[in-house]
């Protein structure tokens, strides 16, 4: 607040927006580097050059893009303003004063104004970035003149009028402050006047637009003002819309988001398990078909919004990507992510869902809506994203931990004044922000950040941009060791099951119920696939033994015997080319045949022969014989059966999506930017006063002139190839091309307003 | 989380963890909305089905009631997609109501009218209503009362009907409780349906359900009819009728192919109602011969169809469905729900058997080996002749005798399908035949000579499996079935398990159950449905093979 009272006291205030910049303190940098971050990249070599920067039109948009409604209409006063103290902009606009100082230092901060000698300024850019109408903050006040009347004046003016004068005054002001003179003379006095513009010309409460607004009547700012009644709008502006929520009940709230978060993660892993050996075909545009999804959708006995989802958070946490399948089709299949993704706890695999989710611009939402073309939008396909979506969902879930814990989102009433509230926090972008804070509710809830609509406390961990994993753990039931074998030959798993347990079970059984818990069944052709996987009947009788609480029901060993009965029993190795067999008669059965001859088969052991033939022979020749081997691994380990399901690499791009390496790197770019800064200052003070260097130098020069608006010598060459100079006010800086005014030209003459090409003016002298 | 007993799983199935402490409370608090579906030895497992839960809606249960026991039960976080599910399923009953109005007769009245709109706009309904009274309500025609019930609720918009009965023909009946009282669950049962007014209580095979049905009766004291599967089944509820109520020979009366009489109560056999002459049935007028005023449906899974046609037209009779499950091979549970009514009573079996109404039961599989001369002429079969091939092989009947000399002197049951295997052991074994072509004297004679313990044994068909009361039989050797049908299985069974007085040792019988199957044959693959069916039912249920049987090991 110091600086502020500098300028209140009128004891200081800067030459220029850089001389401002150049005595900030590092910290104080920084916040300006972090906010506007597209300052500094690349690095800029001096002061100057930021500030040159900062009063771009692009960057001004970008960072007004970030301003809540409030602080927009406080930026909008100090436009109209022209230039002022702080008390004053306290006294136009109406809102608390305190929140209008607050506002102002970030504006101070984000250099959208700084303190000239003169007073507190507006960057010239920023009048007009500022558009959008009173949504987006603009009050439509046109900027006070410079040599302006008096108020009491204006209020005379004012009281005069007659009531037709008067509307079309409030209209003009209400409509932006600009008009169109149609008819109407200029120059009258006011008893000449006959139409009501004309009334309003001859009291000069409307003027011509001069130079800026040719062929345009204008309302000075001082005029609308006094119709505002000395303020710039006509309503309060720091009141933020409040959400509208309701209690909930705390243990169905979490129920039901930690059922969801663990269905998430159950799906997910079913649905990739599921397109590792079943890939789905990709679209020639990479995206998924409906038929796939569809498809999808079944498998996981879900909606199709669902499973779009859940394909789309799969695909940003880089769970999936297309390869070519052995046809050489584009397919969607895991990437190998997805193995490391499946050996970790659920609460982390969840988190890692959720934080791809959150930096996600992807718009499942849209998924089976059509486009303008009336094509219905594809899952996974390119174009399905919004910039505006990771910002919609930061914001949604804020604003829900701005909730008292407990309370959610009134029923009906709840998202139209989150929308509301949102819309007022970023009022500027986007026009689609309704739906995208709608669908980040959705997908919120069905993701398990939410339950009944209230953010539960492992969400507000993963707003503040934390690992929910450790707290989401502690609501999930911790897993179970064990099964309940039971004699219609189902094994119920009465909760989570071990990673390890479950894998082999799924080896041995089929899955026929799933959620909290998951119900197997043993048929005979699950026995057959897990004997095909390498088991051998003791294993099997060992782990349901070992796996079961209860003990094990007849039928389901005698199912076991039974498939086993009619299954090969022999193995061969790959390394040595060996046979064996716990079956010695087996052997030398085969070792006998006549048909056998040509394996030169050899027995080393009672249980084990050898041969002299390459596997990839000896493997048919021995089906032909009528045996059904297996293959061994050089570590004993069965290596035929569970076919390994197909990978793709894992895009290499994820590393945005972890916002610590990201803010890291970040900060460590900036520290580098600023240092730079002050070695490029050191530099720029050897260097003679005007500015002569091509490019960045000469605009720098003349965007701080226009900041300062102060005057500065040209040195140009002008259409004849001469060399000229003049004195002139540069007014603004636009493709390339500099708007000026020539110092010394009178007040209302038109043609003093001319324009340069900036690339012919080689140096710029400040007077 | 909670440690409750029950989990419940995204696809609406309940699973209920039998040897929790709270699992008794649970069962209890759940039953009325959900599904028993299977109840193995530690986990049952229950469905929600919209059924389900509009016949707990129409035994007075809310949604709010259904959710609050799933989530004070539940161990783990409860799907809030089914909760939603849950209330709105529920919520959809009753919005439309079936009404007497003062003036108008029978109207379908309903408090959302955005429902009603939308049954309206249904082709189907639009024909059986009438003029719209006001916003309201519609009228009905009374003789379309059942058929729109069940068109709405194919719709999903099940209605509730407040139109009340008629009262039909008055004539006393009491139960005649000299020697015996109705057990505790026959009492609730009758109650029950008595105030739902209309509605299917479900009870195991040999629960005593005729009781229920005469219980029924003497709280009507009116004129009923009663539907039954063939004439063995009337001439027993007929007997059961005369011993239990104050009914006399000659109030009773029995429809039947042979005899035509109609009395205050009449038993009628769903065939003869059914017989379709030159395109109509003759016999149809039944249903108006008296002005009934109960009508008894027993063994409802197995109504015919036609029978529900005619019964959409007596929906102004209270009506009584009863049956031992509402499992339905052709899947018209919802008619029985809307035609008869919801489900008024239901208790497990093993409920019924722990208090010892039903005898316990062990279930045994039998798996002979073909030789391979069968093998050969089984895999060259036709496919359609296969499971007659497997099932008629004659290594079964040493079984069956290995099977009869263990339980020597236990009065015992041989079931089959195909009469010539029939045919072939009845000579075997030098037991008497019962079957589809035996007249009702000759098996009323022989049934009657089994329950006295003059003959130990009966080789029968399938036309011992419904409602015929062998309270004496121990042993039942199943050698085939109809294509694994697990109503048979359930019936079957049922002739078992009615429990027969003490042994001399004050010990209970235990029922034992074998079913013989060929191996790796389509019969394996048949059996092993029924095995599962056992299974779910929570019978110990072992396989053994034939050697070790006549090794002597069980």
């Amino acid at each position: 607040m110091g600086t502020l009272c500098c300028v209140g006291e009128g004891a200081g205030g800067y030459r220029s927006l850089a001389d401002q910049l150049r005595s900030w303190p590092d910290d104080r940098l920084h916040r300006l580097l972090t906010q506007r971050s597209d300052l500094a990249t690349p690095a800029p070599h001096d002061f100057s050059q930021l500030a040159s920067r900062a009063a771009v039109r692009n960057s001004i948009a970008r960072a007004l893009d970030g301003l809540t409604r409030g602080e927009l209409c406080v930026l909008d006063a100090l436009v109209v303003a022209g230039q002022t103290t702080p008390a004053e902009l306290v006294e136009l606009t109406w809102a608390d004063p305190a929140f209008v100082t607050t506002t102002l230092h970030r504006l101070l901060d984000l250099a959208l104004a700084w303190e000239s000698p003169e007073g507190l300024r507006a960057l010239t850019g920023v009048g007009d970035a500022l558009t959008g109408g009173s949504e987006g903050g603009a009050s439509g006040l046109r900027p006070r003149s410079v040599e302006r009347r008096s108020r009491a004046d204006i209020d005379a003016a004012l009281d005069v009028l007659e009531p037709g004068a008067r509307a079309l005054l409030e209209h003009v002001v209400d409509e932006g402050g600009a008009a169109k003179p149609g008819a109407a003379r200029l120059g009258l006095r006011p008893e000449d006047a006959e139409t009501p513009a004309e009334v309003l010309l001859a009291h000069r409460l409307l003027v011509p637009g001069g130079s800026l607004q040719p062929g345009l009547l204008v309302v000075p700012g001082e005029v609308g003002l006094a119709l505002r009644d000395g303020r710039t709008t006509t309503a309060p502006i720091d009141h933020e819309p409040v959400l509208v929520a309701e209690p909930r009940s705390p243990r169905l709230a979490l129920s039901a988001a930690v059922g969801a978060a663990a269905d998430v993660v159950r799906r997910v892993e079913n649905l990739l398990d599921w397109w590792a050996t079943r890939p789905a075909a990709a679209l020639r545009t990479t995206g998924l078909g409906v038929r796939e999804l569809r498809a999808a959708a079944v498998h996981l006995q879900v909606d199709e919004a669902e499973a779009a989802l859940l394909i789309e958070v799969t695909s940003a946490a880089g769970l999936i990507a297309t390869r070519a399948d052995a046809e050489g089709n584009q397919v969607w299949v895991p990437t190998e992510d997805f193995d490391r993704w499946r050996e970790r706890p659920p609460a982390e695999r969840w988190s890692e869902l959720a934080r791809a989710w959150l930096a996600s611009p992807r718009l499942p939402g849209l998924v089976g809506e059509r486009g303008p073309d009336q094509k219905p939008w594809n899952a996974l396909s390119p174009e399905l994203s919004a910039a505006g979506m990771p910002e919609a969902k930061a914001m949604t879930l804020a604003a829900l931990a701005g909730l008292p814990p407990g309370e959610g989102l009134a029923s009906g009433t709840g998202l139209p004044s989150l929308i509301a509230r949102i819309t007022w926090q970023r009022p500027r972008r986007p026009r689609t922000r309704p739906d995208l804070v709608a669908w980040a509710v959705a997908e919120a809830a069905r993701l398990g950040i939410t339950g009944t609509d209230v953010l539960t406390d492992y969400g507000r961990t993963l707003a503040t941009g934390d690992d929910p994993a450790p707290l989401l753990a502690t609501h999930l039931p911790a897993p179970v060791d064990h099964v309940l074998l039971q004699a219609d030959l189902t094994a119920v798993a009465p909760g989570p099951l071990e990673s390890d347990l479950a894998r082999r079970l799924h080896q041995v059984a089929d899955v026929e119920s799933r959620g909290a818990a998951t119900v197997f069944r043993f048929t005979t052709e699950s026995i057959r696939r897990a004997l095909d996987a390498g088991w051998t009947a003791a294993e099997l009788h060992a782990f349901v033994l070992a796996a079961s609480r209860t003990p094990v029901p007849q039928p389901l060993s005698y199912l076991i015997d039974d498939v086993v009965r009619g299954f090969g029993r022999l193995r061969v190795g790959v390394a040595h080319a060996f046979l064996r067999s716990e079956d010695e008669s087996a052997l030398a059965a085969l070792e006998s045949h006549p048909k056998a001859s040509s394996l030169g088969l050899q027995r080393i052991a009672p249980t084990v022969l050898v041969s002299s033939v390459p596997i990839d022979v000896l493997l048919p020749r021995l089906r032909e014989l009528g045996a059904a081997p297996v293959v061994e691994g050089p570590d004993g380990q069965i290596r035929v059966g569970v076919a390994e399901g197909l990978r793709a690499r894992a895009p290499r791009t994820r590393d945005s999506a972890d916002p610590a390496r990201v803010a890291a790197r970040h900060a460590a770019h900036l520290v580098s930017v600023i240092s730079g800064l002050r070695d490029g200052e050191e530099v720029a003070r050897s260097r003679p006063a005007s500015a002569s260097a091509p490019g960045g130098g000469v605009l720098s020069a003349l965007r701080e002139a226009i900041e300062r608006r102060g005057a500065v010598l040209i040195g140009f060459t002008d259409h004849q190839g001469v060399i000229n100079e003049r004195a002139v006010v540069p007014l603004r800086v636009e493709g390339g091309q500099l708007a000026a005014r020539d110092r010394d030209a009178e007040r209302d003459d038109p043609d003093a307003d001319r324009t340069y090409a900036v690339h012919r003016i080689s140096r710029v002298v400040p007077l | 989380m909670s440690d409750g007993p029950l989990i419940v799983q995204s696809d609406k199935s309940l699973l209920l963890e039998v040897d929790h402490p709270q699992a008794a409370d649970c069962r209890k608090a759940i039953a009325p909305f959900a599904e028993l579906e299977r109840s193995p030895e530690h986990i049952h497992t229950y469905r929600l089905t919209p059924l389900g839960l509009w016949n707990a809606r129409a035994a007075g249960h809310d949604a709010e009631q259904v959710v609050d026991t799933l989530l004070t039960y539940s161990r783990y976080a409860v799907p809030h997609a089914l909760l939603v599910d849950v209330a709105e399923t529920m919520a959809r009953y009753g919005r439309l109501r079936l009404e007497k109005h003062p003036t108008h007769g029978l109207v379908l009245a309903s408090s959302d009218r955005a429902v009603l709109e939308e049954v309206l706009r249904a082709k189907k309904i639009s024909g059986m209503l009438g003029n719209r009274l006001d916003d309201d309500t519609v009228l009905v025609h009374p003789s379309e009362r059942g058929n729109l019930k069940q068109a709405l609720l194919k719709l999903g918009w099940p209605a509730e009907d407040y139109a009340g009965y008629v009262d039909g023909e008055a004539h006393p009946i009491d139960l005649a409780e000299d020697g015996w009282t109705l057990r505790d669950y026959q009492r609730d049962a009758a109650e029950s349906f008595w105030h739902g007014g209309s509605g299917v209580v479900v009870l195991p095979c040999g629960a005593g359900k005729t009781i229920v049905g005469a219980a029924a009766m003497a709280q009507a004291r009116a004129t009923t009819l009663i539907l039954v599967t063939n004439t063995v089944s009337a001439r027993q509820w007929k007997d059961e009728l005369l011993r239990r109520t104050s009914l006399t020979e000659e109030e009773i009366g029995e429809y039947s192919g042979t005899v035509k009489e109609i009395r205050p109560v009449t038993i009628a056999t769903y065939q003869v109602i059914t017989t379709k002459r030159k395109g109509v049935y003759p016999h149809l007028e039944l249903f108006d011969a008296r002005d009934w005023g109960l009508i008894v449906y027993d063994e409802v899974h197995l109504l015919p169809a036609p029978i529900f046609r005619m019964t959409a037209d007596l929906q102004a009779r209270r009506r009584i469905g009863l049956t031992a499950t509402l499992v339905r091979e052709d899947g018209r549970e919802g008619d029985v729900f809307s035609l008869i009514g919801p489900k008024r009573y239901d208790a497990p079996w093993k409920d019924i058997e722990a208090q010892g109404w039903i005898a316990p039961a062990d279930c045994v599989e039998v798996r002979v080996t073909l030789p391979d001369a069968s093998r050969m002429s089984y895999a060259t079969a036709e496919p359609e002749e296969r499971y007659r091939l497997a099932a008629c092989t004659p290594e079964k009947s040493r079984v069956v005798q290995d099977l009869l000399a263990r339980h020597a002197g236990q009065p015992t049951l041989v079931i089959g399908q195909y009469l010539e295997q029939l045919e072939e052991l009845a000579a075997t074994l030098e037991a008497p035949l019962i079957t589809g072509q035996t007249t009702v004297k000759e098996r009323q004679r022989l049934f009657d000579a089994f329950r006295s313990g003059e003959i130990g044994l009966l080789v029968v068909s399938k036309v011992a499996n419904f409602s015929i009361d062998l309270p004496s039989a121990e042993v039942a050797i199943q050698v085939s079935g109809s294509f694994g049908s697990r109503q048979e299985e359930a019936q079957r069974l049922g002739r078992l398990l009615r429990p027969g007085d003490p042994g001399p040792d004050g010990e209970r019988k235990v029922a034992h159950f074998y079913t013989v199957v060929a191996r790796d044959t389509v019969d394996a693959e048949f059996a092993q449905n029924r095995q599962r069916f056992l299974a779910e039912q929570g019978y110990a249920y072992r396989i053994i093979d034939a050697d070790e049987l006549s090794a002597g090991q069980l």
